[in-house]
Parts: C-alpha cells; structure tokens; sequence
C-alpha cells in the first residue's frame, strides 16, 4: 500500500429532519484510507451512505442544519490538510451517550469555511465525476468549452488555443470518437457513454490526485457500462490516479479496486484488500459482504440455487438506527452464542488478517 | 430542404410575425365592437355645448367623411392601416401616427425604465433566497414585495407626489416638460420609480425568478460546476436568471402599460398613457385604436423577444426548430 493520500477518521454526517424533529444519520463513523495510486472502492446498497460520504469529502451538501464531523486528511505534495478544519466551531453540539442530541449551527460560517477550505481543492486537488452523465454536463455550454473552463481554471494554460488544444487532447484520451466535432457539441447531442467519457476528460484535465468517482457507469447501457470501466482501468494503470470508486456494481468494483469497503447504514462493516473481501472464502467475511457476494447476477447463481437470492428485510433506518449490530435483523448467520451481543452492542472494527477489518461479533474472541 | 437550412431564429421570427399580423385584426376588431357599442360618439364631443341636432351631426359626419355603417368604417380603417395610414385624430385633425410617434418615446422610457427598477428591486431578493434559503432578512424583503406589489399605482403615486413635490419639494410640480432637455431628467425619476414598484409585478417577478432560480440550482449541472470549482452563477445564468427573467418581463408588459396610464395621468407626463386617457373621454375613435395597435404591437414584441431569447440561448431548442422545420 503506498503513501497515504487520503485519510478520513471517524466522519459522520447528520441531517436533520425538521417534521420528524430527528437526525438522519447518513453517515455514522466512517474510517478509510485511500493510498496513492490506488482505487479504494466503497459498496453497499443503496442508503449505505456511499454518496454522501463521497459530497462530505468534497464539502458538497447543502449546509442545512445537519453537521459533518470528524477528520479529513488530505496529503498531497504542497503539505497536508484537514478539509473539515475548524467546521467544528460552527456547531455547538449537545450529545448523549455518544449520540448528537441536539444541534445549534451558524450556517452562514459554517458555508464560508467550507468555501474557504474547498476553493483550493474542488476540481484541482480532488475531481469529481458522478451517475447520469447526461444532466451532469451544463446544457448550455459545450462540451468543449466545459473542459476548456476546467483547464484554465486549474492548470497553468490560460491561454485559450492552447486550453482548447489541451482539451482536444484529454477527448482524444478518454477514447472520444472524432473529438474534434464533439468539442463544439452540445452535451443533448451525445449519448450517456460519451457524456460520460467527456466528464472524465473534464475531470482528468485539471490534473487532480484524487478522483471521486460517484457510481459512474449507473444510468449507462450495459455494454457502454463495459467500456466506461475498460476506459477507467486503462487511465488508472496510464496516469496512476488514486481513485474514490463508489458503486453498488460488485462486477465494476472487482475489475478496478485495490482496496474494498464495504458500508452498510451508514458504517463500514468490512475493510480490506480488494481480493480479500470479493474473494470466494466466504467464511472470512462479514455475513452482509457474503450476501452481498451471493446476490450477483451470475450463470452459477442462477443454475445451483434456481434464481438469485436476495437478502431478505431491509435497510436500516437511518434516524431510529437500532442499538446493536446494524445487520442483526437481516443477518442470517447469527448463532446463538453471540445473538445477545448482536442485539445490544455494535461491534468494533476488528483486523482479521493484516489489513482486513471486519465489523462482526462472529470474529470476536 | 430549403427550411432546414434556415436558422432556427429565422423560423421563429417568420411564425411570430406570422401570428402578430392574425393578433392585431382580431384585436383592433374587438377593439372596435367595443367601442362601437359603448356610449357616446366623438360627433356628440365635438358638437357639445353647440346646437346638437341630427342634421348637424350628419354634416359633420359627412364632412369627416366617416362610412355610414359600422362594418364599412371598420374596413375602411383596416384598409388604410394596410396601407400604413392610422387616420386622423377627430380632435385635433392630425394623422394619428404622427401623433403617437411624438409622445411614444416618453412612454417607451417611462415603461422601459420602470422595468428596469422592478428587475433592480426583485433580482437582488429572488437571488439571495435562492441560494440562502428563507432567511430572516429575505422573507423580510419578500414581505415586503408582496405588500408593496399589493398597493394600488394611483395611490402610490399620489403619495409621491404629496410627499416630494408638495412636503419636500424635490421635484418641480411638471415633472417632464421635453423629453431632450438634459436638465429635467433628474425628475423623471418619480414615475419611473412609482411605476417601477407600484405596478404590481414585483412580487411575482420575485416568486418567478426564485423558483427557477432554486430548481436549477438543484439541478445536476450546478453540482458539477461546483465540484470543479467553477463559478456556480456563471453556470446558472442562462437557465436561472436570463430565460425566466425575459418570460415573466414579456408576460408583464400589459399590466405594466396599464399602470403606465395612470402614472402618467397622475404625473401630468405627456406619454401614450395620457393620449389614451384623453382620446377615451374625446371617444376619439382613430386616435384610441391606433393606440390599441401599438400596445398590442409592444406586447407581441415582448413575447417575441422572449422566444428569440429562448431559441438563442437553448441549443436544444434550436435543434427542435430545425427538426421541426424538417417535418414541415
């Protein structure tokens, strides 16, 4: 594993729900490391909080009365960093037992600090690409022109030609067929693969060291899906870029990951090695991550079991997050040994074997 | 093919134009009914005070050379409107066009103006509760929007003119003598401002702009100019301030001329407004619908700018004009 880039420690980031007088708690206690060079992929179903961790590291949620809190450590070669430096004085909380109870917040603060610790960082430092590329190009503006924007904004080229030039170059990189004629399309004109293909040319132009890249190929054709992650391995062993890879495609995640997290309400209940947790010894795992596993779509699913299994129940809900392990209701390899435990306490992130931490009394001692 | 090749504004002028020429009929027609029906006549105006007798009146008749049945004066008018002739005024037997040329621009400036204080006053709050949310100091601003866009433009703008020509007295009590001289300009502001904030439209200019304004600012597009850490407006602007501002502006027009009629009645400003008013009490025929022309004229303008705004700014929307013209 290299050197870390990105450190993120204990994040947890609450909504408040006004008509519910709640939290939400979208992300509850986050720890992971991304290495540079590296893809550190986060799955999990939808509600796991995936996303939002991702728009907590770039300060991109609408302040709101909610609160992020935690560490974010962002290491590049100019020093190190905390993107939530100082957010804390903004919010006076009052908690209970380990839980945020109640929240006052100057909001109007609160938004200058983000804005202040993330103008260095938003599309220089840290570059984003996200779900449905199509309405995430400006309609308005083309395609070329949005990733001249992005090189004049962040790289040394100002000049317009040579920005264009650069431009070209970054389309011709993500494998766009006739760049030349795209750069002067409007985003309405291409299809999602080359929208797509085009927000990676925006976002690798600006030369970041760390990409996000926020379930890139949902939204897509399967077979477009196929090619946008052919194009996303090849730029990774190319430019050697550490990524953020969120996505609930475990196909996706197995082809590009070094590193797996696996989140479940809001927590990380499994951390490791990418060929570690999507391996096949089940019997290592977290039981939501060999659920997980056995739900994907494949011909020996479906020709031993007669269909794929699902896993029964649902999420947990994020305000009334129950007290004990997160996955207990669903969990379907609770023994009668450890059930007292699973219902009352939340187990702790216990390494297993160098590396991979897993959330689970079932590996307890 | 040949209607392919044309541009997209081209087509969208071609079928604006189109529809005004069929709106102005129908519209100087009504016009006309309405007036035909209503009370009163200019003859009876012009002979008041005089023997008004029936033979009189038909000399005067015949003498004005006015048709005899209402339909044939219509098309009479008609055609010397086609033929770019609005007739001549019963009052002061000048041709009407000339005499609307001679107080239009003071209108066009007064409404002009007007609008731009409106734009002035419900950009800044529409904008700032956009991005901020309802914050104390914009619901405060909005709330006063509302009150202010609920007063009535005659009696703001006799208020004003109590407070600043007769308490203060700020402005001399003829606010406009002559459009070119320099000096009076200072005063023309009074009705500017009074039409501007007392016509009605603030408040829903405000509620318009800050709903678009919020919508796209929750759109996707926004999220990744901010994750680039481009100009979050500069990618806004387009769709959240400049498309709606041209749509609720265009759809104001006619409340804003409306108010234009009494702010000039209350101001003593020597506009269209006013002709209107006097041209109504004289049941100057000509003069009233060849106003009526020009209002309605300035009122498909404004729809026109806002789709030659729209077409212009949205490439889609250029490229639907092209594929329709295809089907065609």
């Amino acid at each position: 594993m290299g050197a870390p880039l990105l450190e993120i420690e204990n994040l947890r980031t609450y909504f408040h729900s006004r008509s519910k007088r709640a939290f939400i708690r979208a992300v509850d206690g986050v720890t992971m490391v991304i290495a540079r060079g590296e893809t550190l992929s986060v799955v999990g179903e939808s509600g796991s909080g995936k996303s939002v961790t991702a728009l907590s590291i770039m300060g991109l949620l609408d302040a709101g009365p909610g609160v992020i809190s935690g560490k974010i450590t962002f290491r590049t070669d100019g020093g190190e960093r905390n993107l939530l430096h100082d957010l804390e004085h903004y919010v006076t909380l009052g908690e209970q037992d380990g839980r945020i109870m109640e929240v006052s917040k100057d909001e109007a603060g609160w938004r200058k600090q983000v804005e202040r610790i993330m103008a260095e960082v938003r599309g220089k430092e840290i570059a984003m690409i996200f779900q449905n590329p199509k309405s995430a190009l400006n309609p308005f503006v083309t395609v070329g022109h949005q990733i001249t924007e992005a090189i004049r904004l962040h790289t040394p080229t100002k000049h317009p030609r040579e920005a264009k030039e650069r431009s070209l170059y970054w389309l011709e990189r993500v494998k766009m067929d006739s760049p030349r004629l795209r750069f002067d399309n409007y985003p309405y004109g291409l299809s999602g693969g080359m929208c797509q293909r085009a927000m990676i040319a925006m976002a690798l132009s600006s030369e970041p060291a760390l990409l996000i890249a926020d379930e890139p190929t949902t939204g897509l054709d399967a077979t477009i899906q196929s090619t946008i992650v052919g194009l996303l391995a090849e730029l990774k062993s190319e430019l050697g870029i550490a990524t953020l890879l969120i996505s609930h495609d475990i196909r996706v995640v197995s082809r590009l990951a070094d590193d797996v997290a696996v989140m479940y309400g809001g927590t990380v209940v499994e951390y490791g090695p990418a060929p570690e947790i999507l391996g096949a010894r089940f019997g290592l795992k977290h039981p939501y991550t060999a659920a997980l596993l056995a739900s994907r779509p494949s011909a020996q699913n479906v020709e031993e079991k007669g269909g794929l299994p699902a896993i029964e129940g649902e999420v947990p809900d994020p305000i009334d997050v129950p007290r004990g392990c997160r996955f207990y209701a669903r969990c379907n390899r609770v023994t009668e040994d450890i059930r007292d435990a699973c219902a009352r306490h939340e187990p702790a992130l216990k390494e297993l074997t160098p590396g991979h931490h897993v959330r689970c009394w079932l590996y307890g001692d | 093919m040949k209607l392919a090749a044309t541009k997209p504004i081209t087509l969208v002028l071609a079928r604006e134009l189109a529809l005004a020429a069929l709106l102005l009929v129908g519209v100087s027609f009504v016009v006309f009914v309405i007036l035909y029906l209503s009370p009163g006549d200019p003859f009876s105006v012009l002979l008041e005070g005089q023997i008004s007798n029936h033979a009189a009146r038909a000399g005067l008749r015949e003498a004005l050379g006015v048709p005899r049945t209402w339909y044939v004066q219509y098309l009479s008018w008609l055609g010397n409107l086609l033929q770019g002739n609005f007739g001549t005024s019963i009052r002061t037997g000048l041709p009407v066009f000339g005499e609307i040329a001679r107080v239009a621009l003071s209108t066009l400036y007064l409404t002009l103006g007007s609008m731009l204080v409106t734009l002035l006053i419900a950009v800044p709050i529409a904008l700032h509760s956009s991005v901020r949310g309802t914050t104390a100091l914009n619901w405060l601003l909005t709330m006063l929007a509302y009150v202010v866009s609920a007063l009535p433009v005659f009696w703001l703008g006799y208020v004003a003119v109590y407070v600043f020509i007769h308490q203060f007295g700020v402005f001399p009590l003829t606010a406009r003598i002559a459009a070119s001289s320099e000096r009076t300009w200072p005063f023309s502001l009074l009705p500017i401002f009074v039409l501007g904030i007392g016509n009605g439209t603030v408040s829903e200019v405000v509620r318009h702009l800050r709903e678009e304004m919020s919508r796209v600012m929750g759109e996707d597009y926004i999220r990744t100019a901010r994750a680039k850490g481009a100009s979050v407006w500069r990618h806004a602007f387009k769709e959240g301030l400049l498309i709606p501002m041209t749509e609720i502006i265009a759809s104001k027009i006619p409340f804003i001329l409306g108010g234009a009629v009494i702010v000039e009645q209350v101001f003593n400003w020597p506009g269209m407004g006013r002709m209107a008013w006097q041209a109504a009490q004289d049941r100057d025929f000509p003069v009233i619908m060849g106003i009526a022309m020009i209002a309605a004229t300035l009122v498909r303008l404004g729809s026109l700018l806002q789709r030659v705004v729209y077409v212009a700014v949205n490439p889609r929307a250029s490229n639907e004009r092209r594929g329709a013209a295809w089907a065609e």
